[in-house]
């Protein structure tokens, strides 16, 4: 029968698994090595340009910026900037992801998918700048403006990814469920739901890191705190350490949010997919 | 006793001038431990009929019956390809179709059947860790588990290899004899349904059932049994009078 075939195959040789084990050990070594290797020649040309070919008030060397970040937590400023800036990505960002769930998923019709059409196309290709000049002329530095601009600038990404989702529903799971007679919320929770949530992912991804440029954009230009509002502030000083300092914190988040929190949860949902990529 | 009961059905497809006619003026009546295999050759309809059967599809005209002892009957299914949720365990996908999932019966119900199945110890595992054929016993075990009163199979083993399938094909025959379902089996393979079936009922194009032939062999069969030789030879040539292998 076919099952011994198949066991067999299980109990494979330990000594042909040690050595892909090993194999998969020395990839991995190989890649950590290559991506230190990265961070320590672009902080080591930083360094050596620094002070070398800029002058150090221009372009302040890493440990100048490590010395630099102590203080400015130290100071309060920067618990407090960062909390404004997640604070504006949650409301503007959550309210596009739900308004671009929305109008996705009624992308399944012909007649709202024509109607949404184009206006998605613009919402994907114009730059959030817009938005955010457009809604600080209007609202100056109310909430209105910047939510209406990363509202705008994420919206159609999510849209795009749930109508995407949609359009490829697993049409013989629905049916099967439905000879079996399954009732409908099971069907909308154990099949529906599940085939959106990659999805639903790359939604929040891509969403996320286009809200987060756009957010700190219009703390650029109207804002009183925040991460865009302390860059402005400190390049306008011409303390370019602090300066440095916001900007290599905002780069370190953003990975750690990527790396940490989103590839972790990618990771625990999509268990059952062997082929989940990971960085 | 589970009886199916097929009037005057007729289901075409498409809009406008442009129809096709995918059943037509099809009459049927299965009742009890029987097990029907509907054969002919592709687009004939049997997948339609089946779809129809399921409820996934209405027909267009005509009225179809599925009852247990005069009461709607509850059918299970068996699909070409396995179609499991490929995020839930084989366990999982089992509950999936039962009427209260969480419950302890249910969770027994469908070990008894994985374990007839031979996947008693899989039930952890992801369809996508599982071999084709294992995927379909697991079809199989899911079809069984909600304990149906007709069992509906569409080609279920046209995607495995020929000694896989021939396993399987032991097995159902197997569960069929221990649970004593009826079956309607659809399939292209006439050795296929000579094996398995009481009843064989061939399809031409455009939807025609032109033939209604009894088998009266005694099970297990083997395909090198001359008699079963001799069934397979007699359903072929009944394809040939009618001059459907040509089409």
């Amino acid at each position: 029968m076919a099952t011994t075939l198949e066991e067999q195959h299980l109990r494979a040789p330990s000594a042909e698994e040690q050595r892909l084990r090993a194999q998969q050990r020395r990839e991995t070594q190989r890649r950590w090595f290559w991506r230190i290797a990265g961070y320590v020649t672009v902080l080591g040309v930083w360094e050596l340009v620094s002070g070398w070919v800029l002058a150090e008030s221009l372009l302040p060397g890493p440990t100048r910026i490590v010395r630099t970040f102590p203080e400015i937590v130290n100071s309060g400023r920067f618990f407090l900037s960062f909390g404004a800036t997640l604070t504006r990505i949650g409301i503007g960002f959550g309210l596009a992801f739900i308004g671009g769930a929305v109008v996705g998923m009624l992308a399944q019709s012909r007649w709202f998918s024509n109607f949404f059409r184009d206006a998605v196309t613009i919402g994907l290709t114009s730059p959030g700048l817009i938005w955010a000049l457009m809604g600080l002329v209007i609202w100056g530095f109310k909430p209105q403006g910047w939510i209406f601009a990363i509202f705008l600038a994420t919206f159609a990404i999510v849209t795009v990814n749930v109508a995407e989702g949609i359009r490829a529903l697993p049409k013989d799971l629905l049916d099967m469920a439905k000879a079996f007679g399954t009732p409908t919320l099971r069907r909308q929770r154990e099949i529906v739901i599940p085939h959106l949530a990659p999805y639903l992912f790359t939604a929040l991804r891509f969403g996320f890191s286009n809200g987060w440029k756009i957010t700190v954009l219009t703390e650029v230009f109207s804002s009183n705190k925040g991460i865009g509002f302390e860059m402005r502030v400190s390049s306008q000083l011409f303390q370019l350490d602090v300066f440095f300092t916001w900007v290599l914190s905002f780069f370190v988040f953003a990975l750690i949010l990527e790396k940490l929190i989103l590839q972790k949860a990618e990771r625990r949902f999509f268990r059952w997919r062997e082929d989940v990529s990971v960085a | 006793m589970a009886k199916i009961a097929v009037r005057d059905l007729r289901k075409e497809f498409g809009v406008g001038d442009e129809r096709v006619v995918a059943l037509e003026n099809v009459n049927l009546h299965v009742e009890g431990h029987v097990f029907v295999s509907v054969v002919g050759p592709s687009g004939c309809g049997k997948s339609t009929l089946l779809n129809i059967l399921s409820g996934i599809e209405t027909p267009s005209s005509g009225t179809v019956e599925i009852t247990q002892d005069e009461e709607d009957a509850h059918p299970g299914y068996v699909f070409q390809s396995s179609r499991l949720l490929p995020w839930r365990t084989v366990m999982d996908n089992l509950l999936f179709v039962q009427r209260n999932p969480s419950s302890k019966e249910a969770r027994e119900r469908c070990q008894r059947y994985l374990d007839m199945v031979h996947l008693g110890d899989k039930g952890d595992k992801y369809p996508g860790e599982l071999s084709g054929g294992m995927q379909q016993r697991v079809g199989i075990a899911r079809a069984f588990c909600i304990e149906p009163d007709v069992l509906f199979m569409d080609e279920p083993f046209s995607h495995l290899d020929a000694i896989t399938a021939r396993s399987l094909r032991r097995q159902l025959h197997e569960m069929w004899v221990e649970t004593k379902k009826t079956v309607l089996f659809v399939t292209h393979d006439v050795g296929e349904a000579v094996e398995l079936s009481n009843r064989i009922m061939v399809f031409a194009q455009g939807g025609r059932l032109i033939d209604d032939i009894t088998v009266d062999l005694p099970f297990p069969r083997d395909p090198s049994q001359d008699e079963v030789a001799v069934a397979k030879a007699h359903v072929l040539r009944k394809f040939e009078e009618l001059d459907l292998v040509a089409t």
